[in-house]
């Protein structure tokens, strides 16, 4: 599979849930949270979309070993448009070109797609010094399930180092829901981060979200 | 205009002069006409030559004394003011027609700008002149007789001396490698790679540190060409802070007679750097301040403090 295009930009992320605030919807908690961002002073920057479709392996290819069937995802993120991520939960994540997606296709007998399983989360891109930051609906068929928030730390490169102070600013603006540290920065301390990382944590953190019940309710990863 | 000209000027003797102008107009206009009127119809020729007279000299008189008058009030009045800021130039603001052609107080405007502007660029240069900047070993104001002395030999080094610094530095600290390259003629490029937080490339003359420039790890830092790339900024907030940091350590490190040493004190003030994102600011506490963790770094010390917290 050919590599991802030239990527300017390679910081390091945070994916969190937001839970929804009592006695309000999911579009009102957004509104509070892109509210209390532009009162820190970021400006919008623009719209961001992370979507994901499960497929798990087909029936006929089991054969007689009896292994379980392994889920597979590929997902998307408009931050690397021209690229298609396709990971296992607790396997490797591969990074490939758009043209992954028609594989899939041609691939119909040994990988089906779960009906109704596509997942994604919408919404808007801040800009704040040098904090991106996402806040979006996570939507699974016509209705929301829950808000994720993505801050992306554009200077820091390696995992480890930077953690607290993601901490500190994520606590200026989420108060007293930040989440703690994610999975992937415990495994590798010096490794350099990756997009396949923040990957990883969109589909753990959608993972998550599908095990809810329809009404969310307040969990932090 | 009337502040320029209003010193030394009566303002009420000037309006009396000027109504006394009126009245010996009047006692002027009045000998003429009785001039004109010619003699008035009396009994006898004498009588009327008379009269005459008598009309005519009272005229004169009133004529006279208003003359008089009126030179007593313009002694009053006094000269306008010699202290022409402008001399002939304020003559202009004489000129009635202000809206069109607002000469004058343009011109007013202009010399006063002009004369705070001398005022401040004076007391700048005084308050530069106490941080002397300069990095050459020549002293300032060394007399005519000493001038054709040859240029310091610090600035003039051999290439292989300067590789063998850079090199000894380089295996100063681990976590800091150096790579000199000379793409332009005899100064040194040095890109400087500290852990996997950031690059600096500096731009050296002789053994003296001329420019930085500070990047992150993963920013490209070689042009289209392939050559070191000397002059696009980071594309960062934080890198860019540091690059304004990293220009005043090296004019602050400054010994022209000992270059290596200077080199190696930049160095290491360089190196703290490789906690930017890990150490807190050590008089506020925090991490982050305006969004900028702690980019400044003590010149003695090397303790790590927010670009506003710095004592």
């Amino acid at each position: 599979m050919s590599e991802l295009g030239p990527v300017c930009r390679q910081g390091l992320d945070g994916v969190s849930q937001m839970p929804v605030a009592e006695g309000k919807s999911v579009q009102q908690t957004v509104e509070l949270l892109t509210r209390k961002l532009e009162m820190l002073g970021a400006e919008k920057q623009g719209t961001f979309c992370v979507d994901c479709e499960t497929y798990h392996t087909a029936a006929s290819t089991l054969g007689s070993q009896g292994q379980a069937g392994k889920l597979m995802y590929v997902m998307h993120n408009s931050e690397y448009p021209l690229s298609c991520f396709a990971l296992f939960e607790n396997g490797p994540c591969l990074v490939a070109d758009t043209n992954f997606d028609v594989l899939m296709v041609k691939l119909k007998g040994f990988f089906q797609s779960a009906k109704a399983s596509k997942i994604e989360t919408r919404g808007t891109r801040y800009q704040y010094c040098d904090f991106l930051v996402k806040v979006g609906t996570v939507t699974m068929g016509p209705s929301a399930r829950g808000i994720s928030v993505e801050v992306e730390y554009g200077p820091c490169v390696v995992a480890s180092d930077c953690w607290s102070l993601l901490l500190e600013f994520l606590q200026s603006f989420l108060g007293s829901h930040t989440p703690g540290a994610p999975a992937v920065f415990g495994n590798r301390h010096d490794a350099v981060y990756s997009p396949a990382d923040t990957m990883v944590q969109y589909m753990e953190l959608f993972n998550k979200i599908r095990k809810q019940q329809q009404v969310p309710v307040a969990g932090i990863r | 205009m009337a502040d320029v000209l209003s010193v030394g000027v009566n303002l009420e003797a000037f309006a009396q002069a000027i109504s006394a102008i009126q009245a010996l107009r009047s006692s002027v206009s009045r000998v003429f006409d009785c001039l004109k009127d010619g003699m008035r119809n009396k009994e006898t020729l004498e009588g009327r030559e008379k009269a005459f007279i008598a009309h005519f000299q009272d005229n004169l008189h009133s004529v006279n004394r208003d003359l008089n008058e009126l030179e007593r009030l313009s002694n009053l009045v006094g000269k306008p003011s010699e202290n022409h800021p402008l001399h002939n130039s304020g003559l202009l603001s004489l000129d009635p027609v202000q809206d069109k052609t607002p000469l004058y107080s343009q011109l007013l405007q202009a010399y006063k700008w002009s004369n705070k502007l001398q005022y401040h660029a004076g007391l700048a240069s005084g308050l530069l002149n106490q941080q002397s900047l300069k990095r050459s070993a020549n002293q300032m104001g060394v007399s005519a007789k000493r001038r054709p002395k040859a240029q310091p030999t610090t600035l003039v080094l051999p290439p292989q001396y300067v590789d063998d610094v850079i090199s000894r530095i380089d295996r100063m600290f681990p976590e800091m490698t150096i790579h000199l390259s000379r793409p332009n003629g005899t100064s040194a490029m040095l890109l400087v790679t500290l852990g996997k937080v950031l690059k600096v490339i500096v731009v050296m003359r002789s053994l003296f540190i001329d420019r930085t420039i500070v990047k992150g790890y993963n920013e490209n830092v070689y042009t289209e060409d392939g050559k070191l790339d000397i002059w696009s900024k980071s594309n960062y907030q934080v890198f860019q802070k540091v690059t304004d940091h990293a220009t005043t350590a090296l004019l602050h490190y400054q010994l022209p007679q000992m270059p290596d040493v200077v080199v190696r004190s930049f160095m290491t003030w360089l190196r703290s750097y490789i906690k930017l994102f890990q150490a807190p600011c050590q008089r506020c506490g925090k991490f982050l301040q305006d969004g900028l963790p702690p980019t400044w770094r003590d010149f003695r010390t090397l303790e790590a403090f927010h670009d506003t917290c710095r004592q």
